[in-house]
C-alpha cells in the first residue's frame, strides 16, 4: 500500500499539478469541475475519518490511517491524471467554482502547496502507531488550510 | 438679466456654504486626554485582545522580507482592497518608524476613532468602526501589550490609492452616517458568558465587518446582522451566521466552539477562505472560555 502511495505522489510531482493539464486534459471544464470537486470530497471524507480516531470517536487502527491517506494520494492522482487544475477550467458553464485565479497566476506557489501536502500525506501513511499519528496529523490539517486560504475563494 | 444674476450669486453663497459645510464635517473630532479613563495597563489581557483582534494579520511584515519576525507586527505586508493596495504600518515600539513615541491618546484615537496622530481620518478597512465598540481599557491594554514588545525598524508604505487626500476627506463626511462610536453594552438579561461572546464578536473580533451586510451608502445593515452577504474585500460571499445549529452547519455550540479553535485543521468546512483562516487562527489562541462564549454567543443568533 505504501507502494502504491509513494507511487501516486511521484507521479502529482513528476508530472506537475498544472503542466500536466495542458496536454491531458479530458473532458468539458464542467466535468472537469465536477470531478476536483469530488476529489475534494473525498479528502474531507478520509479527513473525516482521521479526526474521528483523533478525537477518540472510533478506535485506532493503523490500517484505517493507511487507507485515509491513500484514498487522498489516489484523488490527488486521479485528479492530475485527468487535468482537472487546467488553464481552462478557471470558469464554469453551468457548474460553479471556487477555484481562484491565482491557481494559475501563482501556479509555483500552487504546485508549492501540493508539495506540502504530498510530503504531509506521505508522512502520516508512514506512521507505525497512534501516537506518531497524531504527532503526523496536524500538517495534514495544515495542508488543506494552507492551499484553501490562497487558493479557494469563499461560496 | 437681474434675477439671473441673482440666481448665480444665491448658487454661489450655497456652494461655498456646502464647502465649508463639508470641509467642518470632513474634519476629524478627535477624543481628549480628559476623556481617558484612568487605567493601570495588564500586558497579559493586551495580548489576548491583540490575537482576538487580529491586529497582526494585516500588520504582518512582508512575506517577501528576508529575515523579518512574522510573529512581530512590524507592518509592511500589502492588503488589498476594492480600494487599492494598504501596507498597514509598524506596531512595535520603534520610536522612527513604529508607535514608540505615540502618546495613550494618539493610540486610542487611532484605534477606536480611525484618527491618525496627524489628525487625518484614517480609512475604515482597518476596522475601526469595530474596535471603537471596546472598552478604552482593553485597548490602552493592547497598546501596553505593543510596547512590551522589540521594536522593529519599518519604513511605513504609502498606500496606493487614487487621490488619498480626497479620500480621506470622505472617510470623513461618511463618518457622519458611518460611523456608531457607542461602547458595546452588556445585555442584563443574558448570561456572563453571552455578553463576552457578544463583546468579543462585536468589539475586537470584529465579526461584523465581514458578515453583516451593508447599504448602498456602506452602512452597516443592522436589521440584517450577521446574516452574511458580498465580501467587502470584493471576494465572492461571505456566510450567514444566523441560525447555524438550526440549519445543520455544527450540532450545537460546542462544536462550533471546536469549530472557531481548530477549523479546517479537524476536518471543518468553510473557515479558510477569503480571510476567515486567518480569523480563526487568530481565535485559536484565545483561552477556551472565550472562544466558547463566542462560540455560544454565534448560535443564539437566530
Ligand atoms: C493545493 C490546494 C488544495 C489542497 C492541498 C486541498 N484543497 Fe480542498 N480545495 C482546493 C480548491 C482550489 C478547491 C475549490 C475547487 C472548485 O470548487 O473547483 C477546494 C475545495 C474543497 C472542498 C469543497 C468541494 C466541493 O464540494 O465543492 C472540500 C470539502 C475540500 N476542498 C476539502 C479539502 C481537504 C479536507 C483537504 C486536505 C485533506 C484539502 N481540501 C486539500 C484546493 C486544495
Ligand atoms: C483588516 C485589516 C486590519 C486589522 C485587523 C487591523 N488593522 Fe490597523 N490598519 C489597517 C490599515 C489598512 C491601516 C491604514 C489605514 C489608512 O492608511 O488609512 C491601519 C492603520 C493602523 C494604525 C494607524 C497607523 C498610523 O500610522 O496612522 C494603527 C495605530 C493601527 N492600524 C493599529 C491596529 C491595531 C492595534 C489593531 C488590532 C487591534 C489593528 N490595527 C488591526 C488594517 C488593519
Ligand atoms: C475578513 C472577513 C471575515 C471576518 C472578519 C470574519 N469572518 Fe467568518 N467567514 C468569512 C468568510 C469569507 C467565510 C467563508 C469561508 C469559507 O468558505 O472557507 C467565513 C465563515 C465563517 C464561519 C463558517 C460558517 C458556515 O457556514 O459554516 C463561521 C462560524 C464564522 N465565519 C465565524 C466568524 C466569527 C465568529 C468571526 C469573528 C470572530 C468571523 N467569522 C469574522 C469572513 C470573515
Amino acid at each position: 500500500m505504501k507502494k502504491t502511495i509513494a507511487a501516486a505522489v511521484a507521479l502529482a510531482i513528476g508530472a506537475g499539478i498544472i503542466g500536466a493539464g495542458a496536454g491531458l486534459a479530458a473532458g468539458t471544464a464542467d466535468e472537469l469541475i465536477t470531478a476536483r470537486q469530488a476529489e475534494m470530497k473525498a479528502n474531507m471524507a478520509a479527513m473525516k475519518a482521521m479526526v474521528s480516531m483523533l478525537k477518540g470517536e472510533t478506535p485506532y487502527d493503523a490500517a484505517a490511517v493507511k487507507a485515509a491517506a491513500k484514498s487522498m494520494a489516489d484523488a490527488q492522482a486521479e485528479g492530475v491524471a485527468k487535468g482537472v487544475w487546467d488553464a481552462a477550467t478557471q470558469t464554469g458553464a453551468t457548474v460553479k467554482t471556487g477555484a481562484k485565479p491565482e491557481i494559475w497566476s501563482n501556479a509555483a506557489g500552487f504546485d508549492a502547496a501540493w508539495k506540502t501536502f504530498d510530503t504531509a500525506v506521505a508522512a502520516i501513511a508512514a506512521t507505525p502507531d497512534e501516537a506518531s499519528f497524531k504527532a503526523a496529523f496536524p500538517a495534514v490539517g495544515a495542508a488543506c488550510k494552507g492551499c484553501h486560504e490562497t487558493f479557494r475563494a469563499a461560496e | 438679466m437681474r434675477r439671473r444674476a441673482r440666481a448665480l450669486a444665491t448658487i454661489s453663497v450655497l456652494a461655498v456654504a456646502g464647502l465649508a459645510l463639508a470641509w467642518g464635517m470632513s474634519t476629524p473630532h478627535p477624543l481628549t486626554a480628559a476623556e481617558l479613563p484612568a487605567h493601570t495597563p495588564d500586558v497579559a489581557n493586551g495580548k489576548l485582545l491583540f490575537n482576538a483582534a487580529g491586529c497582526l494579520s494585516c500588520h504582518k511584515p512582508d512575506a517577501a522580507l528576508a529575515g523579518s519576525d512574522a510573529s512581530l507586527p512590524s507592518g509592511g505586508s500589502p492588503f488589498k482592497t476594492p480600494l487599492g493596495t494598504f501596507y498597514p504600518p509598524n506596531l512595535t515600539p520603534d520610536p522612527a518608524t513604529g508607535i514608540g513615541s505615540w502618546t495613550d491618546l494618539d493610540f486610542v484615537n487611532a484605534v477606536q476613532r480611525g484618527i491618525s496622530p496627524e489628525g487625518q481620518n484614517l480609512i475604515p478597512a482597518f476596522p475601526y468602526t469595530s474596535y471603537a465598540r471596546m472598552k478604552t481599557s482593553d485597548v490602552l491594554d493592547i497598546k501596553a501589550y505593543l510596547d512590551s514588545l522589540p521594536p522593529v525598524v519599518s519604513a511605513e508604505k504609502q498606500a496606493e490609492i487614487p487621490l488619498p487626500w480626497l479620500i480621506r476627506r470622505g472617510v470623513g463626511l461618511w463618518k457622519h452616517i458611518g460611523f456608531d462610536t457607542a461602547q458595546w453594552t452588556p445585555d442584563d438579561k443574558q448570561t456572563a458568558d453571552w455578553n463576552l461572546g457578544a463583546y468579543i464578536a462585536n468589539g475586537a473580533g470584529h465579526c461584523n465587518e465581514c458578515h453583516t451586510p451593508r447599504n448602498a451608502l456602506m452602512v452597516f445593515d443592522w436589521n440584517r446582522q450577521f446574516a452574511g452577504g458580498p465580501h467587502p474585500g470584493g471576494e465572492g460571499k461571505v456566510p450567514s451566521l444566523r441560525d447555524l445549529v438550526g440549519r445543520g452547519k455544527y450540532s450545537d455550540a460546542a462544536d462550533l466552539a471546536s469549530a472557531l479553535q481548530n477549523g479546517e485543521m479537524m476536518g471543518y468546512e468553510h473557515l479558510s477562505s477569503g480571510g476567515m483562516g486567518e480569523v480563526q487562527t487568530n481565535l485559536s489562541k484565545l483561552p477556551g472560555n472565550y472562544v466558547q462564549a463566542l462560540a455560544d454567543y454565534i448560535a443564539s443568533l437566530k
